[in-house]
């Protein structure tokens, strides 16, 4: 049951067009995430949800209830929660005053505006401070003020536009769980900005995968990963080594194909639903560093085994990352073991045709 | 610390101490001197302040400020809105002119009030012909023509405070209070106007202080019961008597310890209050809305209306210089080139002294602005920061402050008063700040490693000022430069008392004309030919880059 729903939604700023006619549903209770490097779009649909900005086309249904196209709902009537970038913590107010700004444009007794702030500036850790000034507080804790101003009415939908980005690493680590849990409990319908992947796969129910003003794809956090739909998801979501070649033979009622590449003539992959394939097609062969084994002798001879020379290997602690180069191709590996040789020193490579896609 | 730099602080105080805390000390002390006598005391405060005559003129001062103020309040807040935030056509052409009497000197505009709005004037008289009225209304004499006349001349300084506020507070905070449920006029209230004060403050504190500075208008408009009014005449006409002298010094005090305490009250809450530092930049470029039909309307008819109360100034000033025997009469009907021919032929002289003052105050202004503002900026040297103190009260200062503790310092003692050094020197002690905040704020945009460079490949410091520091540095001190002249050819409240025959300028001039009765018309043409001048410098200020508004306001609100 889709809680917002966001219909060919169109927005440019004069000649930049921000969001290109997008479809969009977000379920009652997901937390569904807007990913995808910066300018692509992200912050203007979230402004669009808000009604920041007005759409040149489309509408927006929060609830069943249209937003723009039966008449312009303001953003003070849309009862959402929003935590900007920037956090927009008013620094001529106290932290409790900040919080209960919305509370106070609602008729409710003073008794009950304490409560529920009280509540709230627990539910974020900020109980003792509500006496600062956001000038007297950390980024971190500026962060929270702006969250538990955004929780504090209980909004239908809550909107969080990169909220950790100006934390540093370790806080933005912790604060991502924090923020899941939170929201969850209260079970609020959410949509979160980032261009920070690994925040995505952490906070999400759904990641919906933009570019210049596009979706690319819209899956859970382990879909996007495991089947992304283009080169572009691929490499923007972990790491991939994309192989050029061209689709030399497709056997029937079988999931594999055969691309020639530059050093093989008939590499074996595995098609995944969204590649349409026909024969000669130009695509990357795709595998993922972690999912190609290294094998310091030739096993038994095969598929897609492939002898390399190391251009570069470096130790990072967990696990050993190497630069392969097999012919004119540079395949990333990471393996979890030692192995003995050197760089320019040669090994072999075995790119496991069922972890091998084929992307454009 | 470097021996160079040791020297150059020396000698950037020493004339600091001999031409600004010298003079202003024997002036402090003058205030305490009794009467007929040898004695020391604060019998003259005390005296000032049982008078009633002199109490209530320091009253009048302060609600001539608070009305002032209130006015410019009043009018500057939907304007700044508009100019800030409405996306218009025409806006900056708008913008130039309303802001435009910040680089009017002040006497041009009373001049151009008196002739259009006076008993006699071209508003009365149409009205009177229109049968709209019996008798002429007094648009101008007294303390409502006072005010009304201040806060058009201070109208800029509100407007350009409460815009740049407008504009550089970030824009999330208005659209928070958006999302939390605030429409329109609450969460201005609420949140932009709060937002706004501390640039607000910076503002309105140089209107606050201008009535206890202008002495002119008042006088123009017959309303003298005011501080610097009754200042100006107990020292000017009343030297011999002791009584009057002393109490027009404790006036000139007063006045001084006001402007500076309020200044100075004001940096401290605005240094407190900062707010902009907490905002972590925004993508966006502020709120510009585009406004309605109605709004629009409304707004252009706002500013239309302002703007022709502004351009009545040069407008006015220009029918008056170019005609004769303008009375009576709505417009003028004999035209003629007369005061032009009388100003250029006649007195020469009032225009040379201008250039020639202003000039020479510019090249002291440069010889220590740049060196001070390097120390200020680049060195950790001791007692830079009461350097930077002390040139920026100047700011503060009233001119007449200025002009009587130089007649009181350099009469006996050092008789600098009696050669006309005196009045370039006196012009650049008043009109330092100007160059100096410019010169010190472009200082500051250079970025220090530029300039290491420089060192590093074996250029000593005097050499990489000139070679890297200079040429980058240019555009801004040249802005200044030129502001710095535009101030000091207009000044007149410290030239007034020190000018003797064959020293007056082009100020005092128009002065003249107008106390003397002489002339009318050479006055108002005096002062279009300042005008003139003026906008030739502004036009040479927009060249350079400087941006007008830029330069009239210096660097960015403080
Ligand atoms: N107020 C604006 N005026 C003009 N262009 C804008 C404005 N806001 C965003 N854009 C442009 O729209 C595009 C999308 O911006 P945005 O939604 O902020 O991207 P993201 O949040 O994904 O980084 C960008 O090309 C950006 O330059
Ligand atoms: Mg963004």
């Amino acid at each position: 049951m889709a809680f917002i729903e966001i219909q060919n939604l169109f927005k440019r700023y004069r000649k930049v067009v921000a969001v290109n006619h997008i479809r969009l549903e977000v379920k009652q209770g997901e937390m569904l995430t807007l990913l995808g490097p910066s300018g692509c779009g992200k912050t203007t649909t979230l402004r669009c949800i808000a009604g920041l900005e007005r759409p040149e086309e489309g509408d927006i249904l929060i609830d069943g209830k249209s937003m723009i196209l039966g008449g312009f709902v303001q953003p003070s009537k849309r009862g959402i929660g929003m935590v900007f970038q920037n956090y927009a913590v008013w620094p001529h107010m106290k932290v409790y005053n900040n919080i209960i700004y919305g509370l106070k444009l609602q008729k409710i007794s003073k008794q009950k505006i304490r409560e529920r702030a009280q509540q709230v500036l627990e539910l974020v850790g900020l109980a003792g401070l509500e006496d600062r000034y956001p000038g007297q507080l950390s980024g971190g804790q500026q962060q929270r003020v702006a969250l538990a101003r955004a929780l504090v009415r209980n909004p239908k939908v809550l909107l969080l536009d990169e909220p950790l980005s100006n934390l540093d690493a370790k806080l933005r680590e912790k604060m991502r769980f924090e923020i899941k849990s939170l929201v969850k409990r209260m079970g609020i319908t959410s949509v979160y900005v980032t261009h920070d992947q690994a925040e995505a796969m952490v906070i999400s129910d759904r990641i919906v995968v933009m570019n210049s003003g596009n979706i690319v794809q819209i899956g859970t956090p382990l879909a996007i990963y495991e089947a992304p739909a283009n080169r572009f998801v691929a490499d923007f979501i972990g790491t991939m080594n994309f192989i050029s070649g061209e689709i030399v033979d497709m056997p029937r009622d079988s999931d594999t194909v055969y691309v020639r590449t530059e050093f093989c003539e008939k590499m074996r992959c595995r098609t995944n639903v969204i590649a349409d394939t026909t024969l000669g097609a130009k695509v990357n062969a795709s595998i993922r560093p972690e999912d190609v084994e290294a094998f310091t002798e030739a096993p038994h001879a095969g598929e897609n085994l492939f002898k390399g020379v190391i251009a570069h290997k470096a130790y990072l602690g967990n696990f050993l990352y190497l630069f392969v180069t097999i012919g004119n191709s540079m395949i990333r590996v990471q393996i979890p073991h030692h192995i003995p040789q050197e760089e320019g020193e040669e090994l072999y490579l075995f790119l496991n045709p069922e972890k091998c896609m084929i992307l454009r | 610390m470097s021996r160079g730099n040791l020297f150059l602080t020396s000698s950037l105080w020493l004339i600091i101490a001999f031409l600004v805390i010298y003079p202003l000390s024997i002036l402090v002390l003058e205030s305490f001197k009794i009467a007929g006598s040898t004695g020391w005391g604060i019998h003259n405060f005390l005296e000032f302040f049982q008078d009633t005559y002199y109490l209530k003129t320091f009253g009048n001062t302060l609600v001539l400020s608070s009305l002032v103020l209130l006015a410019t309040t009043l009018f500057g807040i939907p304007l700044s809105y508009i100019l800030a935030r409405y996306r218009q056509r025409g806006k900056t052409f708008f913008t130039a002119l309303i802001l435009l009497p910040i680089v009017l000197p002040a006497y041009a505009g009373v001049f151009a009030f008196v002739i259009f709005l006076g008993k006699f004037g071209t508003l009365n008289l149409l009205l009177m012909d229109a049968g709209l009225i019996q008798k002429p209304i007094n648009w101008i004499y007294g303390l409502h023509g006072l005010v009304f006349i201040q806060s058009l001349h201070l109208l800029p300084f509100i407007v350009l405070s409460l815009s740049a506020g407008f504009t550089t507070i970030d824009p999330s905070f208005e659209e928070a209070a958006e999302v939390e449920g605030a429409s329109g006029f609450r969460r201005f209230i609420t949140v932009t106007l709060p937002l706004c004060t501390p640039t607000y403050l910076a503002g309105a504190v140089i209107v606050f202080l201008w009535p206890f500075t202008d002495w002119l208008t008042p006088l123009i408009l017959g309303q003298i019961d005011f501080l610097p009014s009754v200042a100006y005449i107990n020292i000017a006409y009343h030297f011999t008597d002791m009584h009057r002298k002393y109490m027009g010094i404790v006036a000139v005090v007063i006045s001084s310890l006001v402007c500076i305490m309020l200044f100075l009250l004001a940096r401290w809450w605005v240094e407190r209050k900062k707010y902009t530092g907490l905002s972590k930049g925004t993508t966006s470029e502020g709120r510009v809305i585009e406004p309605g039909a109605t709004i629009k309307f409304l707004s252009y008819l706002y500013m239309l209306f302002l703007a022709a109360l502004v351009l009545l100034i040069p407008i006015v000033l220009g029918l008056a210089a170019f005609s004769r025997r303008w009375v009576f009469e709505p417009f003028p009907t004999y035209w003629t080139l007369d005061n032009f021919r009388v100003i250029l032929m006649e007195t020469p002289l009032l225009l040379q002294n201008s250039f020639v003052f202003s000039g020479l105050a510019l090249i002291f202004g440069i010889a220590f602005g740049l060196p001070a503002a390097y120390l200020i900026v680049r060195t950790r040297i001791r007692g830079k920061d009461a350097l930077d103190f002390v040139i920026t009260l100047m700011l503060a200062f009233p001119g007449m402050a200025v002009g009587v503790s130089y007649l009181l310092a350099f009469w006996k003692g050092i008789p600098l008063a009696t050669h006309w050094i005196i009045m370039p020197l006196a012009l650049f002690a008043r009109r330092l700040p100007y160059f100096l905040r410019m010169a010190h704020s472009s200082y500051l945009q250079l970025d220090i490693s530029l300039e290491e460079a420089s060192e590093v490949s074996g250029a000593g410091k005097f050499r990489t000022f000139l070679n890297i520091s200079l040429p980058l540095l240019i555009k801004g001190v040249l802005v200044g430069v030129v502001m710095f002249f535009i101030m000091a050819f207009q000044e007149i409240s410290t030239a007034i008392f020190l000018y003797r025959g064959g020293w007056e300028t082009l100020p005092i001039g128009i002065f003249l004309n107008w106390h003397r009765g002489m002339e009318f018309g050479i006055a108002a043409a005096m002062a279009f030919l300042m005008i003139v001048i003026t906008f030739i410098l502004l036009l040479i200020i927009a060249r350079i880059g400087g941006g007008i508004l830029k330069a009239a306001w210096g660097p960015g609100v403080r």
